[in-house]
């Protein structure tokens, strides 16, 4: 891509695009400001990809490719990554999965030499994987102590159900023990070389010795078409639902309430994102904030969000309240909703959305893990590159009618999921004034 | 130093310290406002004063409705935020670099014109005791910390959280607020730091523009006990709802400019940076504990007293606590019986060189630095040492101040003991 002018003369980050002999396509962005690189191997499958009743597989996968290869045991591969000060990770996204390893530029040759020795070589070692999923259950049992963790697990839990988007990335305590190193392994062998694998190299680094390596050293392409996930067909929801997660221990309750929106690609997505800055996304700048924490005092953050999927994402707002004001809060919660949604946005608040989103631009793009994620982000949700470049100037083209009716069309009081987790027993009741409420464990 | 920008610094006539840092990658500037105002400058009764004070810098001035400064900040396409500490209050804006004067121009009034009332102060209380609640009521360790601080110092205003307790939240006064933005909120109490996309000349006129003409104050009388070495172990059980047993230990060490923090902190590095760590290996790695870590903070975040080196560890399910204690204790026992090899110490100077590169990506964290070793420490010029100061750390330092400082005596122990809620309900309310 050309680098692209975006506001106030910020020109984007120079990120160079090659596609090498062995078919390998490769993503470039020299910063030279320090001796640091990230590298990024990028697989265009995430955990939308695991299979029913496997929640997690794909990030257990790429944990695994961590975990040592053929040539060098988990230990000594720990030992030489820390003897270069790098950090080496792996993780699924929900539509991709990322093998990362980033160091020091002096060190360029030796962590692209271990980032191809992991991708062609990982162990699968079966004592690693049992280790592995001890950890993880319990990690995932200390997790049930955080709230917030709790409310976003089960919201979307919930909201997803039926779909590939139903379960944490990383697996929940009924999944994870059904996981087996041979699943971890297979799952690999069947989408290691899938078509769309990337390399992002990013950072201070010999751009033509880094290619030419790359090109002599990775294997040629084998273009397999991608594994095709589950359909995305969410059950309609009709009506709105509350449901509690009872904490009896908790003096604060953890509040999400909302529903699923739409997709990045979505040509709505920009116009709601601009008017959600107004509604919930802007901090104080927002009606949610100003109303529910500045005047009520309610609450010390709230806000509104729709997460950027490949597929449509949640839409929430998120707050956290002391256990007396619960009811009140969610109520005013849903009287500013509605009535954002009637009033519409005002011409201020346009063009402070719009301010922002344009002036604060160049600082998504400081860190080299900035950078490497906007690039993973715009392949992997299908939006292309030009879209960083063209952000800026399509943000300003928003209109406030656009707004309004991305509000209008997007956001559905009606049938919104209302989950708290919380003390239920001390607000119960006054819920329960409203219509149903299902309280789960 | 490789990666920081040489920072020019220049004080104003009423004792305002400014430094600039030119640096031109990005058409942005970091905008920072450090004040010497932290909770050890606090007192009992009022404690959480300075963290709840910050909140009020928000409430509007004689120009300015509240709220209104972020909203002007953002719409002029900035970010921006506070935070306190024990050691300082810091206010910033990130934000092109040609908006950096509406910057200068607000955090100017606002250090002149705050408006303080009853109508501003009383919801921001009730959003300060959320955020108690939030930070540690209903977090799994939070209030286990504050039981370590409150028991390893006996006389420092380290014993107190920096949220404050919630009873002296609920009791602080407007007076209180008034009293507290006179004494501290003064220009020969602050550090501005800019970091970005300026001219180092053009930035001073600013700067001067706006706040050369503010009055200096008395400085504020300081009554800060020390605190006396520790001369046994203390030990101490907190108990509440918890799916795991875990522990957190803290040692003293000195303060921010002792250069006994660089073999310190190479110590902590081996014990739990990485996975080929003594720590990841023989506790995580097998499953015998979800998280252990040995830390002391990262530059800037050393403590402006001698602070506390925390060493913890969250056990997993089924694991005895007594028994993971004892063998982290083991362990930390090894490294001052044994200095490290040389492969171990020059692989932990390596980690520790390249996660201090990387913080140092944004012009914010770059400010930061400066200003917080201008505060804490008194002299941003110690930057220049920190990374000489780790390669040249050699074994026997590292021993050495193992023998020193991870000593029994010297320690302090909390205990997170799981109870259900029968029985969390008979041990009272937590607030």
């Amino acid at each position: 891509m050309n680098a692209g002018k975006g506001s106030r003369g910020f020109t984007l980050p120079e990120v160079k695009t090659f596609l090498l002999g062995n078919g390998l396509k490769v993503y470039a962005v020299p910063k030279p400001e320090l001796p640091l690189l990230e590298i990024h191997f990028v697989f265009p499958f995430g955990a939308e990809a695991d299979p029913a009743g496997k929640g997690g597989l794909a990030d257990f996968m790429a944990e695994m490719l961590t975990l040592g290869t053929q040539k060098r045991p988990a230990a000594q591969l720990a030992v030489d990554v820390d003897a270069l000060g790098a950090t080496l990770s792996a993780y699924s996204g929900w539509d991709s999965t990322v093998l990362h390893i980033a160091g020091l530029s002096e060190d360029w040759e030796r962590l692209m030499e271990l980032l191809l020795e992991i991708y062609t070589q990982p162990a699968f070692a079966s004592q690693e994987f049992d280790q592995l999923q001890k950890r993880r259950m319990a990690a995932l049992v200390q997790q049930k102590d955080e709230s917030p963790v709790t409310a976003d697990e089960r919201f979307q839990e919930v909201l997803f159900q039926g779909t590939s988007y139903d379960h944490p990335v990383y697996g929940t305590l009924d999944s994870v023990p059904q996981l087996s190193c041979e699943e971890a392994e297979e799952f690999y062998r069947r989408r290691s070389s899938s078509e769309g694998c990337f390399l992002a190299v990013v950072g201070n680094f010999p751009e033509e010795a880094c290619l030419r390596w790359a090109e002599a050293k990775f294997p040629a392409s084998k273009k397999v078409p991608p594994v095709q996930g589950k359909d995305f067909s969410p059950a309609d929801p009709g009506r709105a639902r509350t449901i509690f997660i009872n904490r009896p221990d908790l003096t604060q309750s953890q509040i999400r309430l909302g529903h699923i929106g739409i997709h990045h690609a979505h040509p709505d997505f920009l116009p709601f994102e601009v008017m959600n800055y107004a509604l919930g996304g802007g901090g104080f700048s927002s009606r949610l904030m100003q109303k529910i924490r500045s005047d009520l005092g309610y609450t010390y953050g709230i806000r509104a969000a729709l997460e950027p999927r490949k597929r449509p994402g949640p839409f929430v707002i998120s707050t956290f309240t002391p256990t007396a004001t619960t009811f009140p809060c969610v109520q005013e919660i849903l009287t500013v909703l509605h009535s954002f949604i009637v009033q519409e946005a005002t011409d201020q608040e346009r063009s402070e959305a719009v301010n922002f989103l344009t002036g604060s631009y160049p600082l998504r793009f400081e860190t080299l893990s900035q950078i490497a994620q906007k690039i993973i982000q715009a392949e992997g949700h299908g939006l292309g590159l030009e879209y960083l470049s063209t952000y800026p100037g399509r943000v300003e083209g928003v209109t406030r009618e656009e707004m309004a009716q991305a509000a209008r069309k997007h956001i559905h009081p009606e049938e919104m999921l209302l989950l708290i987790v919380g003390c239920a027993a001390k607000f119960r009741e006054e819920f329960e004034h409203l219509g149903i409420v299902e309280m789960r464990e | 130093m490789m990666g920081l920008p040489e920072f020019k610094e220049m004080k104003l006539a009423n004792g305002l310290r400014l430094l600039v840092g030119e640096a031109h990658s990005l058409p942005i500037v970091s905008y920072q406002v450090h004040f010497a105002a932290g909770s050890r400058f606090e007192k009992p009764g009022i404690t959480g004063i300075t963290h709840l004070f910050e909140h009020m810098m928000f409430k509007g001035t004689k120009e300015l409705g509240p709220e209104e400064f972020s909203r002007i900040i953002q719409a002029n396409g900035g970010t921006l935020n506070a935070f306190t500490t024990t050691d300082n209050t810091s206010y910033f804006e990130n934000l092109p670099a040609d908006k950096l004067e509406l910057a200068v121009r607000l955090e100017a009034d606002r250090l002149q014109n705050l408006r303080i009332t009853p109508e501003s102060l009383e919801p921001e209380r009730e959003v300060v005791r959320s955020e108690r609640k939030l930070r540690s009521v209903n977090t799994p360790f939070g209030l286990l910390i504050e039981q370590l601080y409150s028991l390893a110092y006996e006389q420092h205003p380290y014993r107190w959280p920096v949220i404050g307790w919630d009873y002296d939240l609920k009791n602080l006064t407007l007076n209180d607020c008034r009293e507290y933005y006179r004494t501290h909120y003064a220009p020969n109490n602050a550090v501005v730091v800019i970091v970005g996309d300026v001219s180092a000349e053009d930035a001073w006129k600013t700067v001067d523009r706006y706040y050369g003409s503010l009055p200096p104050q008395p400085s504020p009388r300081e009554v800060i006990t020390p605190e006396k070495p520790q001369r046994g172990e203390k030990r101490a059980i907190f108990k509440k709802v918890s799916q795991v047993a875990a522990f957190f230990a803290g040692f003293h060490i000195p303060a921010i400019s002792h250069p006994d923090l660089f073999p310190l902190q190479i110590l902590c590095a081996a014990l739990s940076t990485g996975r080929s760590s003594r720590f990841f290996e023989k506790f995580e790695k097998p499953g015998k504990a979800v998280e252990t870590r040995a830390d002391m903070g990262y530059p800037p975040f050393l403590s402006m007293d001698p602070g506390l080196l925390q060493i913890y560890a969250i056990a997993s399910p089924s694991v005895s606590l007594t028994a993971l204690e004892q063998e982290v204790w083991e362990e930390v026992e090894d490294l001052r019986r044994k200095p490290l090899s040389r492969d171990e110490l020059f692989k932990v100077k390596k980690q520790v060189r390249s996660h201090f590169l990387r913080s140092l990506q944004t012009f914010f964290f770059q400010g930061l630095l400066a200003g917080l070793y201008q505060v804490r420490a008194g002299d941003f010029r110690l930057l220049d040492r920190l990374l000489p100061g780790y390669e040249s750390v050699i074994a026997e330092e590292v021993l050495r101040v193992a023998q020193k400082y991870l000593r029994p005596e010297n320690r302090t122990v909390v205990l997170l003991q799981p109870v259900d809620q029968g029985e969390h309900e008979e041990l009272g309310e937590l607030e």
